[in-house]
């Protein structure tokens, strides 16, 4: 269910309706559990096994780690650890035919959770908790590009081949990507990290962490929440106040504005271009290129928006996820404005605990680089995703450096500084939209050499983002008073509204970031 | 990433906003919907007051138009009250012929009478009544004059008795939700769009825009559009408005396929020998007869002077069967519309060589067809002479 449907406008009247209904009892709870559940099961009610999945390894592995020790003695340690691996034996015995790969994950489940019941370390906890939360990830985003990798080195050995991914499935189930599996899969495990590092308390009911989990607004492509933010807000009924209404109506209008007149337009000329990388000259791949970079601006912050301002009209109150990015003087700047709350998960889970900047020299880079490529695999399972993390690891390395001159620090302008970063991210985009490495390194030959033949980029669509982004400049200026003037705020949502009546072209199309 | 900054949303902090100032409060929300429907239904009105459109003598819809209700809704709208419309499918509009070569054209010339020709290309009775449920509100209190084509009711695939999906004519017009009408096959939200198009004016007005100006696209996919070409072409790339031209709203452009000048203007028998077998359904289960009957009781209702002209279908291309099952089903229609007390014209058959199809009169057919009708005296009675 997409946030631009009319389904969708019916499914939140019926959840907003029923979420007040039952507000004096404790089932609103439940209600907000179950319209999530609706809203994920819409794409393919199989996702849900996933989620619950993900959802409830990490409410009882975060029980285990607070409760083990005292739920179980010694012996009934090794009782559970040995029950647990010996049925999962036999299950992967006597699995019937296509059954044989669910069957394995069984069994691989089964017994990582017997070790870690046998072990009762909380550190072993996480352990399990990541192998469990990854190896799901990992069989549906990079099982498919890693068995692919192998066989192919496999064959050049001249040995057998691995079975494909899709003959694991049981049942002849589909393989498929289930959607947003990358968003809550990581935003279950930071409950789990930030209980093991003791910031936050466990939660004891298992509805409000589900609902947390699955919590519709941002299930599918984040902001990728903190337990800490937004579990306590499950705590009891939120106050909703009219502001909380007008505010979360007046994100939803921008995201819907973003998405619907903007990304999609971009998109159209994008594909286009993109389509037919031989017969483009370098300045329609060079507009392209700048056009998708405001293309998956519009379509991520777009639904970020949105989901924001749907939660906020429930009362909730989910993180800013995009801070005008292609306004940013550094690729630290950068970092701290496109996808907030992916950047600050992989600060905080990954970046941190290999030093962060606390080492110096060549640890830093070292570090930086690990915690960026492994940003772009987390994009998806594919080459030009892992060069197009490296590439920001390595950008944001000589951008260190740069910062540390003088001359940079000092006298660059600041108007200088953000093009400069704006034409790195659009370069390294090259490698994000392409089907392959060997198309990107196409385009950006192409790009140099192609000569500067008609781009037939719209005006209109080239007008639409000089005047965004001018309105951003113009935003994170002094002259921002002028743009917080009544008049000049309503002109801009009339205009909103009418042009999406009038010029939104019919259907709807799904958003980029659903894929990851 | 690298910059190990404060949470945003940490328990001590607000969660910010957002990045740009568009933050309404409720008083400059009431402002922007008051703006924004006030100018969504002023828009349609101030425009029709722009828009020239002054239609030629037995005007009928643009073939590139028919889809567009709102002008089809504006141009019934602004009949005199003493001209009768002609409703119907491709039968009445004239898939065949030239706009002065219809049905509507033949009766005024016959009877003195203004008549328009109100049929649109590719309508069935299933759309036919949302047509008038939707968009002909404005067929009221006057004569009307309602073409009933059974073609629709000879074959279960024509009366859509499927459940495998078909491609339909006119999707924003068949019902979207009740009466479920198993080949149409449109997810959700395509029939909730539709629903609220038919029901509002300004995406009505909207859909005539990007059918009149912008060749059936939204202004965004008008300016990325081809010139269809190989190498392709954008000719909109560098235009931000439609230039002067689209689609002539008043008068219908020559057509190389309509006409008696047209190769497709011959009779049936040129292309086709030999007798066709049609299965027919019972009038019971027929869904395109059970629409045309809520057409029917719909116009009636309005207080129109209805009067239905049942076929004629061209028996000449049936076998025995099958012209017996048409008989059989006409018979049931007249009984019915009989029974509702709704005038009604069966008019005879026409010659062979004056049908086009198994439905569509050629030129000479309608004429005949014209003056077969006014010498009915039901007809007679119905127009007051």
């Amino acid at each position: 269910m997409l946030f631009h449907t009319w389904t969708f406008l019916l499914y939140f009247i019926a959840t907003i309706a029923g979420f007040w209904v039952l507000r004096p009892t404790r089932y609103w709870l439940h209600w907000i559990l179950l319209s999530s559940v609706v809203f994920y099961g819409w794409w393919h009610p199989y996702y849900l096994l996933l989620v619950f999945y993900s959802t409830a390894l990490d409410y009882f592995i975060v029980g285990w780690m607070e409760l083990g020790p005292r739920l179980f003695r010694p012996g009934w340690r090794l009782g559970v650890s040995c029950a647990s691996f010996v049925l999962a034996i036999i299950v992967g015995l006597v699995a019937p035919a296509g059954w044989g790969g669910l069957a394995v994950a069984v069994v691989f489940f089964a017994a990582v959770l017997a070790v870690g019941h046998w072990l009762r370390n909380r550190r072993v906890w996480l352990v399990v908790s990541i192998i469990n939360n990854l190896s799901v990830l990992f069989f549906f985003k990079y099982a498919g590009f890693a068995i692919e990798n192998l066989n192919t080195l496999l064959a050049r050995l001249g040995s057998g081949q691995l079975p494909s991914a899709e003959s694991l499935m049981p049942l002849g189930w589909e393989y498929v990507l289930p959607v947003g599996i990358s968003f809550y899969t990581f935003q279950s495990m930071s409950y789990t990290f930030d209980f093991y590092r003791g910031a936050i308390a466990r939660e004891p009911s298992f509805v409000r962490f589900a609902a947390f989990v699955t919590f519709f607004p941002q299930l599918v492509a984040g902001p990728i929440e903190r337990a800490k933010n937004l579990l306590p807000q499950f705590a009891r009924f939120p106050r909703i106040k009219w502001s909380d209404v007008t505010d979360g109506a007046s994100l939803f209008l921008v995201g819907l504005f973003k998405k619907v007149a903007l990304a999609n337009y971009l998109g159209q000329y994008v594909d286009r271009v993109y389509g037919d990388v031989p017969s483009q000259g370098g300045a329609a791949l060079a507009l392209a290129t700048f056009a998708f970079g405001w293309q998956i601006y519009f379509d991520f912050s777009g639904y970020t928006d949105m989901a924001r301002g749907v939660a906020r009209c429930m009362g909730f109150r989910l993180m800013l996820n995009f801070r005008n990015p292609y306004l940013a003087v550094s690729l630290a700047d950068f970092w701290s404005r496109w996808h907030i709350s992916l950047s600050t998960w992989f600060r905080d889970y990954v970046y941190i605990p290999l030093g962060g900047n606390r080492v110096g020299g060549l640890k830093l880079c070292r570090n930086l680089l690990i915690t960026f490529v492994v940003s772009g695999l987390w994009h998806g399972a594919a080459w030009t995703f892992l060069i197009w993390g490296a590439l920001h690891g390595l950008g944001l390395i000589a951008n260190r450096g740069l910062e540390q001159t003088v001359w940079w620090h000092t006298r660059c302008p600041r108007l200088a500084k953000r093009f400069v970063v704006f034409g790195f991210v659009c370069f390294a985009w090259v490698f994000f939209r392409a089907e392959s490495f060997g198309q990107a390194m196409g385009i950006l030959q192409r790009i140099f050499t192609a000569g500067c033949s008609d781009p037939q980029m719209p005006l209109l669509l080239l007008l639409l983002v000089v005047s965004i982004w001018a309105y951003q400049f113009v935003y994170e200026s002094p002259l921002r008073r002028w743009l917080e003037k009544p008049p000049v705020k309503v002109m801009l949502a009339v205009a909103m509204v009418l042009w999406m009546l009038m010029f939104a072209p019919r259907g709807a199309e799904p958003f980029i970031y659903f894929q990851f | 990433m690298t910059q190990e900054t404060k949470q945003p949303n940490s328990d001590s902090d607000e969660v910010p906003y957002g990045a740009n100032a568009v933050r309404l409060s409720g008083w400059q929300w009431l402002w922007t919907l008051g703006f924004s429907l006030g100018l969504a239904w002023l828009l349609p009105v101030v425009w029709t007051e722009f828009e020239a459109f002054d239609p030629v003598p037995h005007y009928r819809m643009p073939y590139e138009l028919s889809e567009d209700y709102w002008l089809y809704e504006r141009w019934i709208g602004q009949l005199p009250p003493e001209t009768i419309p002609v409703i119907g499918d491709s039968v009445v509009w004239g898939e065949y012929t030239a706009h002065n070569g219809t049905l509507s054209h033949f009766l005024s010339n016959t009877t003195g009478m203004p008549f328009a020709n109100a049929g649109i290309n590719g309508l069935y009775p299933l759309a036919l009544w949302g047509l008038a449920e939707h968009h002909g509100g404005v067929l009221a209190n006057r004569r009307v004059l309602l073409h009933c084509n059974l073609l629709w009711m000879s074959d279960p695939e024509a009366d859509m008795q499927f459940d495998k999906e078909q491609t339909l004519n006119h999707p924003g017009l068949v019902p979207q939700f009740a009466p479920h009408v198993p080949c149409y096959r449109a997810d959700a939200d395509t029939r909730l769009s539709r629903a609220l198009e038919r029901r509002l004016e300004p995406l009505s007005w909207v859909r005539h825009l990007q059918q009149t100006y912008f060749g059936q696209k939204s202004l965004p996919e008008w300016t990325l559009a081809d010139d269809g070409n190989h190498p392709p072409a954008y000719p909109n790339t560098y235009r931000l408005l439609p230039g002067v031209g689209g689609v002539r709203l008043s008068a219908e452009a020559t057509s190389p396929d309509r006409g008696l000048a047209s190769a497709r203007h011959e009779p049936w028998s040129a292309n086709q020998s030999g007798k066709v077998n049609m299965e027919w359904v019972t009038p019971e289960s027929s869904r395109q007869w059970q629409a045309f009957r809520h057409l029917a009781e719909r116009l009636q209702g309005r207080g129109n002077k209805l009067l239905v002209v049942v076929g004629p279908l061209n028996e000449h291309m049936m076998n025995e069967a099958t012209r017996a099952k048409h008989q059989g089903f006409r018979t049931t229609v007249a009984a019915w519309l009989d029974n509702n007390r709704i005038r009604f014209v069966v008019p005879e058959l026409l010659p062979s060589e004056e049908f086009a199809d198994a439905s569509h009169p050629l030129t000479k057919g309608y004429e005949r067809l014209a003056k077969r009708l006014a010498v009915e005296p039901v007809f007679r009675t119905w127009l007051g002479q």
